[in-house]
């Protein structure tokens, strides 16, 4: 039997682990001249592809602002911790960055299931956490006032989207089919593309028994034959553009060719290849081929990095999520200049809350798409896009603004 | 001890509540991969009766953990029938349903979660697990237990010495049941947010996955497959994009090395100098 020599081996395991710990923990040691900023992305599991093109965007912006002299002469650190989507491993990234590393402020976590669980130990650990892709509604009115979200709600998002989806393809019903699995994906096709549609004077047609699926699933014939047989006008596609490809795909084998629209969750280069002939709408702030200063010199500047770094589509091209971690982390090296940051030991805690001041107060940050500014409930105001994404590109339809009208960064 | 380990220590206790349930079920020859299911019910029992109903976290806890034994009695009685794989997948469905179910319940937040729940320290959560393995390990040593392994050993010679078999076997799914239900209240109020997501088939497979690799004929082995799992992925943060990756090859390697799990009944004997049972 094995068991004779057990206790022995048992040992070299518990040994090994601890090996491996103090070599992690020295990596993550830290001189006192840097100014130490944390990120939690999903570098494994379901949205790796969007984790990791954020590690290389956050890269970047840690090499340009070292090049150009620093903060404050002292050199930016950008600790980028992977929490696989899981939000229990969001939210003991979030306890790692800001009780053992000492950052001043932390970027993510990317899911609004990471964000609900990582929000309040922000609050409790007192440091601004803001999410890069979090757009459930409520999630950071719910954690003031550490927690704040780079995104604009899909309820603000979708009453601009939808009826722009009724005018450009005659749209007087839809069938709705979502990601049963993904929190946001149900709460948006479950709750509020339902009340935005009716608002719209668009029909459901299978309100009463709405389409469902599950993340990972890679079969949903059943469901787009139901919902061809509903014969409608167009579909409403809410989940992660992942799993919404498995549908399309879907849709363009049993030849159900009709328009689709969804939230934010749909962008990204992959879908536009999966059936370049059917029209999806979705909402964004950023897309790739935005015209402005700000926004080529960062597309030219990420893209080929992102195009080399293995492990991420030959072809592919920043995401909204890539732009909305750059500006937040901006955002915070904004901060630090101008409020009086230390990046003192003696001085974090008021530093942190420097950091939280600045977000709350501010309006106008030159964000890639536009000014930036955020509201009361933690949310950016920041501008949007309708985008139209067929033939392969996404190519913007309408322009709104997650506020009134006259507010600055609209 | 800082805020991020108290944080890891917090989850490698309510893992090892679930493995337990786990465990206890498994000790009668039954596997089930369903009590993600049963810690989802305690989850949103304990939750709706703390921040709904308004009383304590201990009687909320105590509470759901009966109605979720009750249920997993019920949901015992037609696993009976089944053995192996297919009782695993029997006990999935029941999983997948309960998910499914708390994704629809509108008065518990359905696809939007619940949140509400206040906030309890490593402290509180470590007198449940710690407890509730001293149980475990109390009832070891019991007649009851003996009667157990005997199901689990071979079921018609245990029905012919005597033993009720159906009411080992139904207790034991009602008890691991119950165990799953607190360690549910305790996940929710420690995360302070519950969504179905939560309570899938990965929760599930983490349960007897601290199991297996802890080690299945102790219950000490259960609390080593918990800090495991939990810890070891923190320390490989090291490897950044292959972590999940050498977290993966240092299961393998683990269980290549230790079949029986890290801690089997012999190692414990040893690091405890007691005697085998002649």
């Amino acid at each position: 039997m094995s068991t004779k020599s057990g206790l022995p081996q048992a040992l070299c395991t518990v040994l090994f682990a601890s090996v491996l710990t103090c070599a992690a923990s020295y990596a993550s040691a830290q001189s006192a001249t840097e100014i130490s900023i944390g990120a939690i992305v999903p570098s494994s599991g379901p949205f790796a592809e969007w984790g990791r093109a954020n590690t290389v965007t956050l890269k970047l912006l840690e090499q340009q602002t070292n090049d150009a002299g620093g903060i404050n002469g002292a050199k930016l650190k950008i600790v980028v911790l992977d929490d696989a989507a899981k939000p229990a491993q969001a939210a003991s990234s979030l306890r790692k960055l800001a009780g053992d590393d000492n950052v001043l402020a932390v970027a993510g976590p990317l899911t609004s299931s990471a964000a609900e669980v990582t929000f309040p130990v922000a609050n409790e650990m007192k440091v601004v956490s803001t999410s890069q892709a979090s757009s459930k509604p409520g999630v950071s009115k719910l954690n003031r006032p550490w927690a704040f979200r780079n995104t604009i709600d899909e309820g603000v998002l979708a009453q601009t989207t939808v009826p722009f989806f009724k005018k450009t393809f005659n749209v007087n019903s839809v069938g709705i089919i979502y990601d049963a699995k993904d929190a946001t994906a149900a709460t948006v096709g479950t709750r509020i593309m339902p009340a935005v549609l009716k608002d719209s004077g668009i029909s459901i047609l299978n309100e009463s028994s709405p389409l469902s699926f599950n993340t990972g699933d890679l079969d949903v014939s059943a469901q787009v034959t139901k919902l061809k047989s509903l014969n409608p006008d167009g579909v409403v596609i809410s989940a992660d553009y992942s799993q919404a490809i498995t549908v399309i795909r879907e849709m363009k084998r049993q030849g159900l060719i009709k328009p689709v629209v969804g939230s934010t969750q749909l962008i990204s280069s992959a879908i536009l290849k999966a059936a370049p002939e059917i029209p999806v709408i979705a909402p964004s702030t950023f897309y790739a081929t935005m015209k402005g200063d700000a926004a080529e010199k960062f597309v030219n500047a990420v893209q080929p990095l992102l195009r080399k770094e293995s492990g991420l589509p030959a072809e592919i091209e920043p995401s909204m999520y890539d732009a909305n971690i750059y500006e937040i982390v901006s955002m915070y090296i904004d901060a630090i200049k101008k409020t009086g940051v230390t990046g003192k030991p003696a001085d974090l805690e008021a530093d942190r809350t420097k950091i939280r001041d600045y977000m709350a107060k501010l309006e106008g940050f030159p964000g890639l798409g536009g000014p930036i500014g955020f509201n009361d409930d933690g949310d950016v105001i920041k501008a949007f896009y309708v985008l139209q994404g067929q033939n392969g590109t996404w190519d913007p339809k309408v322009r709104g603004c997650s506020s009134v009208p006259n507010h600055p960064a609209c | 001890m800082s805020t991020y380990y108290a944080g890891l220590f917090a989850d490698a206790g309510i893992l090892l509540l679930g493995a337990l349930s786990v465990y206890i079920i498994l000790a009668t020859g039954q596997l089930s991969l369903g009590n993600a299911g049963f810690m989802g019910i305690g989850a949103y029992i304990t939750s709706y009766l703390t921040v709904m109903v308004g009383i304590p976290l201990t009687p909320a806890l105590i509470i759901a953990a009966i109605i979720s034994g009750i249920i997993g009695v019920i949901v015992g009685f037609p696993a009976l029938r089944l053995k192996g794989i297919y009782l695993a997948i029997a006990t999935l469905g029941f999983a997948e349903m309960v998910r499914s179910f708390l994704l629809n319940f509108d008065t518990m937040g359905g696809s939007g979660g619940f949140h509400g729940m206040k906030h309890v320290t490593v402290g509180y959560i470590w007198i449940w697990s710690g407890g509730i393995l001293l149980l475990v390990m109390i009832l070891e040593r019991s007649r009851i237990w003996l009667e157990m392994r005997a199901v689990h050993d071979d079921e018609t010679a245990a029905g012919l010495v005597g033993l009720n078999t159906v009411a080992i076997k139904i207790g034991a799914f009602g008890f691991g049941s119950a165990i799953a239900a607190i360690a549910g209240g305790l996940f929710a109020h420690h995360h302070v947010y519950i969504e179905p997501g939560n309570f899938g088939f990965e929760r599930s497979v983490d349960f007897v996955l601290a199991v297996i690799l802890g080690g299945s004929t102790a219950a000490p082995g259960a609390l080593v497959g918990s800090i495991l799992l939990v810890f070891l992925p923190e320390m490989l943060r090291s490897l950044a994009d292959w972590r999940m990756a050498g977290f993966g090859a240092l299961l393998v390697i683990v269980l290549l090395v230790r079949r029986q799990g890290i801690l089997d009944r012999a190692l414990l004997r040893r690091l405890t100098f007691s005697k085998a049972a002649s």
